[in-house]
């Protein structure tokens, strides 16, 4: 696979996850739509961020597989605040929610890309994560039609 | 009988069945009644014999003195599910419970009633009634007074008879003319004085209620309950029923592979029959839950999940045999569970989802304020600040009160042991986290400057009870934190979780079909 020289003719779709079953899945059944990218952490994504840069992210929200320095959040201060200073429940908590907080790192670096996770939130913690990071859409199921959906006319904000 | 002479053995086989659903005791001869030449009677001849060859081997394996009498009495349930027992095998069967199970009178009581219940012939009945008078009951003052009561009909029947007889002696020669419709005549008034004494005992016994409605009034069932319904919905509802589904839906339309159709037989029709697995969930239910619950005839939403599970079973044959007309009964009967399942997935997630508002603060005060040692101090001061609405945490409604109860006679007592004011102020906050959940704060704050740290209640060190609650909380991702608190007040303990949010639905029934 050569690297495009010049910005892509293709949407790109940014995915981040621990592993590669989202990008494989996405390679597989939305690869003729999108130029897919893959990040395994929120410094590798915001590094393709730059160059390249995305159209639009689709993000994992659980990180179990991930090396400990790679997770956003700080493990004793998430311990202390929220978890009486278990630091063991305190990484268990990033780990299963680290999709929210990579995401909450770009948007503090300034990328406002629709976001997209494959998780059956409840309405209001979707409404939530709208109200903290803009638009974030969420499908239920590894389901490429909805995915698709949406995805559709997601493009990189002018910078 | 004059109606099964115009029935058509299709018809008496539905009000054989229909008597057999409503536990009738005549549904043992209606069944016996299907014209044994259709198919109907052959199906009807087929499960009695299979389900009388059980309730034989019960009641030999009894009699051949097992130790454990539960062990054969486990097959009941799975030979009931397939048909009625034969109410002649009662007496027998409560014999065997005398002789063999003499810890457990009241189990052979319970046989005997039902054999009394079924109108046997008199020579029986009296010996029956003999029998069961003698059985110790002294533990089971409730069964006692059934027998009781069962044996005063008996003989309030024999001396009307006796009396009659004597009439009828003293009217002339005719009498010997008369016997047999004399017997049946009793016969008919033992069964009338035992339907009506039926009535008396389950209006003596106390009433259970519909799951729903015992959640409703017992808090403290909740965990159990959640339980119960988990195994159900998981074993049964789940990987049997619901992963039939898709291959159900194939058939509906009429397009199901072949490894698509065994798949769906495998999952309704193999292993263990789904009307056993479903008595063995009832009988778990009854267990833990007691007789405040009674699923079997209280719960409309149960009764009708029972119904569709016998219906399913009813279906393999005839699935078999005729499947365009097994199909669409076999989709109604799956739906129907299914939209059970969304019910018991909508009670199980009410009930582990307590609300938190003033009145639960105020549940909580008030009780300890009632415990001797509490009401002793004065406080000059008890807030409660608890305004954000429809805030609702995941635990047990139980478990929250004990947790808070703790916290709240912590700090009672701790303001107790210094002078006033004794300030007191329980409030709630809930803040939004960058992960787009919302943590809810339970704060108690007081103004005794003891000292008390998180280190301290968690190493017991404290107080056992507040050691309790570390305990408690870890189970629900709660956690429990001491800040020191301004505004006047020493410290805050405070309670953390994250709130409940709605979830998304996903009915079943609709994707069913």
């Amino acid at each position: 696979m050569t690297t495009p020289l010049t910005y892509p003719a293709r949407p790109v779709l940014l995915v981040i996850e621990d592993g590669t079953e989202y990008a494989e899945f996405a390679q597989l059944f939305l690869g003729d739509a999108f130029d897919i990218r893959a990040a395994r952490s929120a410094r590798d994504a915001l590094a393709l961020l730059a160059d390249p840069g995305a159209d639009a992210l689709l993000v994992d929200l659980r990180f179990d597989r991930a090396p400990r320095e790679d997770l956003v959040g700080d493990v004793d201060d998430t311990a202390s605040r929220l978890f009486g200073g278990d630091r063991a429940r305190a990484l268990r908590h990033l780990q299963d929610q680290q999709g929210a907080l990579v995401l909450g790192a770009l948007r503090a670096a300034g990328h406002t890309q629709r976001a997209v996770f494959v998780h059956d939130f409840p309405p209001r913690r979707l409404a939530n994560l709208r109200a903290l990071y803009g638009e974030v859409h969420a499908v239920p199921s590894f389901d490429a039609s909805a995915l698709r959906a949406a995805l559709a006319g997601a493009r990189r904000p002018a910078r | 009988m004059s109606p099964t002479r115009t029935e058509s053995p299709r018809e008496a086989w539905a009000r054989a069945e229909a008597l057999w659903r409503e536990r009738d005791v005549r549904a043992y001869a209606a069944w016996r009644a299907v014209d044994p030449a259709s198919p109907e009677g052959r199906e009807a001849e087929r499960r009695l014999d299979a389900a009388d060859a059980i309730y034989r081997s019960v009641i030999a394996r009894l009699r051949a003195g097992e130790p454990d009498a539960s062990a054969p009495l486990a097959a009941l349930p799975g030979a009931l599910a397939l048909a009625p027992i034969d109410p002649r095998l009662y007496l027998p069967l409560a014999r065997a419970l005398r002789d063999h199970q003499p810890s457990d009178p009241v189990r052979a009581a319970r046989y005997y009633l039902r054999f009394l219940a079924s109108g046997p012939d008199e020579d029986e009945a009296r010996a029956a009634v003999r029998e069961v008078r003698a059985l110790p009951l002294d533990t089971s003052p409730e069964t006692a007074a059934s027998v009781a009561a069962t044996v005063r009909a008996f003989d309030a029947t024999e001396r009307r008879d006796t009396a009659r007889e004597a009439t009828a002696r003293a009217a002339g020669p005719t009498v010997t003319a008369l016997p047999a419709p004399a017997l049946l005549a009793s016969g008919v008034a033992v069964g009338l004085a035992l339907a009506a004494l039926g009535g008396l005992l389950v209006a003596r016994r106390p009433r259970g209620t519909s799951l729903e409605r015992a959640s409703d009034e017992a808090p403290e069932l909740h965990p159990a309950i959640t339980y119960l319904v988990g195994g159900l919905r998981h074993e049964l509802l789940k990987h049997r029923i619901g992963a039939a589904s898709d291959a159900l839906a194939a058939l509906v339309r009429g397009r199901a592979t072949a490894p698509q159709r065994a798949f769906l037989e495998g999952r309704l029709f193999g292993g263990e029959p789904l009307l056993a697995a479903w008595e063995g969930h009832l009988r778990a239910f009854e267990r833990a839950l007691g007789p405040r619950v009674d699923l079997r005839r209280r719960d409309r939403a149960f009764r009708e999940a029972a119904r569709a599970i016998a219906e399913i079973a009813r279906l393999e044959p005839l699935l078999a045999r005729d499947p365009s007309a097994a199909i669409p009964r076999l989709a109604q009967a799956h739906a129907r569970l299914r939209a059970f399942d969304d019910r018991l997935a909508a009670l199980a997630a009410r009930l582990v989802r307590t609300r938190v508002d003033e009145a639960l603060v105020r549940e909580v005060v008030d009780a300890v304020q009632s415990e001797y040692s509490a009401s002793l101090v004065a406080l000059d001061e008890l807030r409660i600040d608890v305004t954000e609405p429809d805030l609702e945490v995941e635990v047990f409604r139980v478990d929250l009160v004990l947790i808070l109860k703790n916290l709240v006679r912590n700090a009672i007592l701790a303001v107790g042991r210094e002078p006033a004011p004794r300030r007191l102020a329980i409030g709630v906050s809930v803040d939004l986290e960058a992960t787009g959940e919302e943590l809810v704060r339970i704060h108690v704050r007081d103004s005794s400057p003891e000292t008390l740290t998180a280190d301290a209640i968690r190493e017991r060190r404290a107080d056992r009870g507040l050691g309790l609650v570390s305990a408690a909380l870890a189970r629900y991702d709660g956690a429990l934190s001491v800040e020191p608190a301004g505004d006047g007040y020493a410290k805050a303990v405070t309670l953390r979780f994250f709130r409940a949010l709605e979830r998304p639905d996903a009915p079943h029934a609709a994707e069913a079909t």
